[in-house]
């Protein structure tokens, strides 16, 4: 089996950089029972996919060997700063830009020092990869691609992995609904901002932990018909391309990152 | 000391592809040119900012999107090296840049004052925005004027385009206070681009300009008739029309930049100078001045 992980996991910088704030507590805590599922399903690489990086020319992959630095969010810099530590599979993820040409999709690599990783993706590799001890395989959002491309991609990712006899696990980071405050709030009563959201957030989470890929997909069809969803969910779309399938999940966390819906999920495989 | 004042504003459009073809020192990347035209309009915006001799530069950027409130940089000295997310290819580009603090606190307070959320950004690591960097450079390449880096908060995508344009006419008034109180001569850069339509591959050679001519008829037709009604001084009717045209021509005026400086200015009804227009990668970007100062002048030596 070349997929041996796969896990939902919030992008937001505020339930790891303040984990002592009640209402991320959870989060955190989410985050630290997939560190420990990772570790023990012995990956080769982690493919990632975060909403938060956006592409919109051509299909972009991570291809810097070793990526360091520090890194300031752009909405909630007072909270702290992200130390940056990722390495990249630099095998795969040629593999994967010469497979774009395979499914009709231009894609190329970015190698470059200091290149904006997104928060999501740092935040994500810093709860569940500390000291970038996993390599990485990191897919952009093209903001054009829809959810079938998005899933071909995935897809794609997990063919070439196989070719390399890797073994994969999947981080598909974002969140559910993305109604935040756009007003300051007291950080220690964040909650998600409309009832009807926190709701169809809970049918979304309970059709992922109760279902497979061909309920959960129609789940999130009306999910998205329903509630201002983070990038359309494209990063369960990810999730679903390189899993292809799933027998439910366990959901490790649910809260509001200052308003918006997050999930810590891992998939049974 | 004098009361401050607005002497102009520019629409200032922020495609780093424009950096790129000039080949500074700065960036990183090199090119065989391009984008002339455009390069060549920024030319003759970079005199008339000369000639108009600002203390302060205050520029409203759409690639610092902010959730909560609108926000301004508040670090007397930032640098580092910008790398663009999407065309990093094109743009790594080291920057040194000074923030004229006490004119964004003051902004930032008039802002509050007339019921907007607002907070100022003091962390000294914070990556600004290339879409700052980029028309920064473009219209003051020596960087050698203190600025004021203002975000663009998410209300006109989050709630209403109509909600967004009421934010930042209050945003403009409370901009405009602020430099009336400072006593300095300011000038104001909405950095956006008009149609946003755009192609989705990049040509081999980025530069290749037999690849370049606007992605979309209906956006250039709009924006044809949107200059035309500023070169004719016509501000009322661009307003009225805004909505439409953001929605038509996938504007990225929508972002705020653009009615911003509008309401700064006063929304003036003098004709407007079209330095040049040019695609970038399809989109549509015109280089404008209004000159207030100038125009002033006219109006004093008529009556």
């Amino acid at each position: 089996m070349t997929v041996v992980s796969a896990f939902l996991v919030p992008g937001s910088p505020l339930p790891y950089l303040r984990q002592d704030n009640a209402p991320w507590q959870p989060l955190a805590a989410g985050y630290e029972k997939v560190r420990e599922a990772l570790r023990a399903s012995r990956p080769d690489a982690l493919l990632i996919y975060s909403t938060q990086w956006f592409a919109v020319l051509d299909q972009l992959w991570q291809a810097r060997p070793h990526l360091t630095g520090e890194h300031v969010d752009e909405n909630w810099y007072e909270y702290g700063d992200l130390t940056i530590d990722l390495r990249s599979d630099t095998d795969l993820v040629d593999a994967c830009i010469a497979g774009c040409a395979d499914i009709g999709i231009r894609a190329k690599g970015v190698n470059y020092d200091h290149f904006p990783v997104d928060t999501g993706t740092i935040v994500a590799n810093n709860f569940v990869n500390p000291g970038g001890k996993i390599p990485l395989v990191i897919a952009a959002n093209n903001l054009y691609h829809g959810p079938g491309e998005t899933e071909k991609l995935a897809a794609m990712a997990v063919e070439q992995a196989d070719k390399q006899g890797k073994r994969l696990a999947v981080l598909a980071i974002g969140g559910l609904s993305a109604a935040y405050f756009d007003e300051e709030i007291d950080i220690a009563e964040d909650r998600i901002r409309h009832d009807a959201d926190d709701a169809a957030n809970r049918q979304l989470l309970d059709a992922l932990a109760n279902g497979d890929r061909r309920s959960a997909s129609e789940a999130l069809g009306r999910f998205n018909e329903t509630t201002k969803a983070d990038m359309g969910m494209k990063h369960l779309s990810w999730l679903f391309g390189a899993t292809g399938d799933f027998k439910g999940a366990q959901l490790h966390a649910y809260g509001p990152t200052y308003g918006a819906g997050a999930a810590v999920v891992e998939f049974n495989l | 000391m004098s009361q401050g004042k607005i002497v102009g504003g520019f629409v200032a459009p922020h495609p780093p592809h424009l950096v790129y073809g000039e080949n500074p020192p700065q960036n990183e990347a090199r090119s065989e040119g391009g984008w002339e035209p455009l390069r060549w309009a920024y030319e003759r915006a970079r005199k008339s900012l000369e000639e108009m001799k600002p203390d302060v530069l205050l520029v409203h950027s759409p690639h610092w999107q902010t959730l909560v409130g609108h926000h301004f940089l508040g670090v007397p000295h930032l640098e580092g090296k910008s790398v663009d997310p999407i065309f990093s290819n094109l743009f790594r580009y080291k920057f040194s840049l000074d923030v004229d603090v006490e004119l964004a606190e003051a902004c930032c307070q008039e802002a509050a004052a007339m019921g907007l959320t607002t907070k100022m950004m003091r962390n000294p690591k914070f990556r600004v925005d290339y879409g700052t960097i980029t028309t920064l450079h473009m219209i003051r390449p020596q960087w050698d004027i203190p600025i004021v880096g203002i975000s663009a908060n998410n209300s006109p995508y989050y709630l209403s385009v109509d909600e967004g344009v009421e934010q930042m006419d209050t945003l403009g008034v409370a901009t405009r206070k602020a430099i009336e109180k400072s006593g300095k001569r300011a000038v104001l850069l909405a950095s956006n681009t008009f149609s946003h339509w755009h192609f989705h591959e990049e040509p081999d050679v980025p530069e290749d300009m037999s690849r370049e001519h606007p992605q979309s008829y209906e956006g250039y037709k709009w924006d044809m008739k949107m200059i035309e009604l500023m070169r004719q001084g016509n501000l009322k009717e661009v307003m009225r029309l805004f909505p439409q045209w953001v929605e038509e021509a996938f504007a990225e005026v929508k972002s705020g930049a653009f009615p911003w400086m509008l309401s700064a200015m006063g929304y003036p009804e003098i004709p407007a100078e079209l330095h040049g227009y040019g695609t970038v990668i399809g989109t549509g970007n015109a280089v404008m001045e209004w000159n207030l100062e100038k125009a002033a002048a006219r109006d004093a030596a008529v009556a």
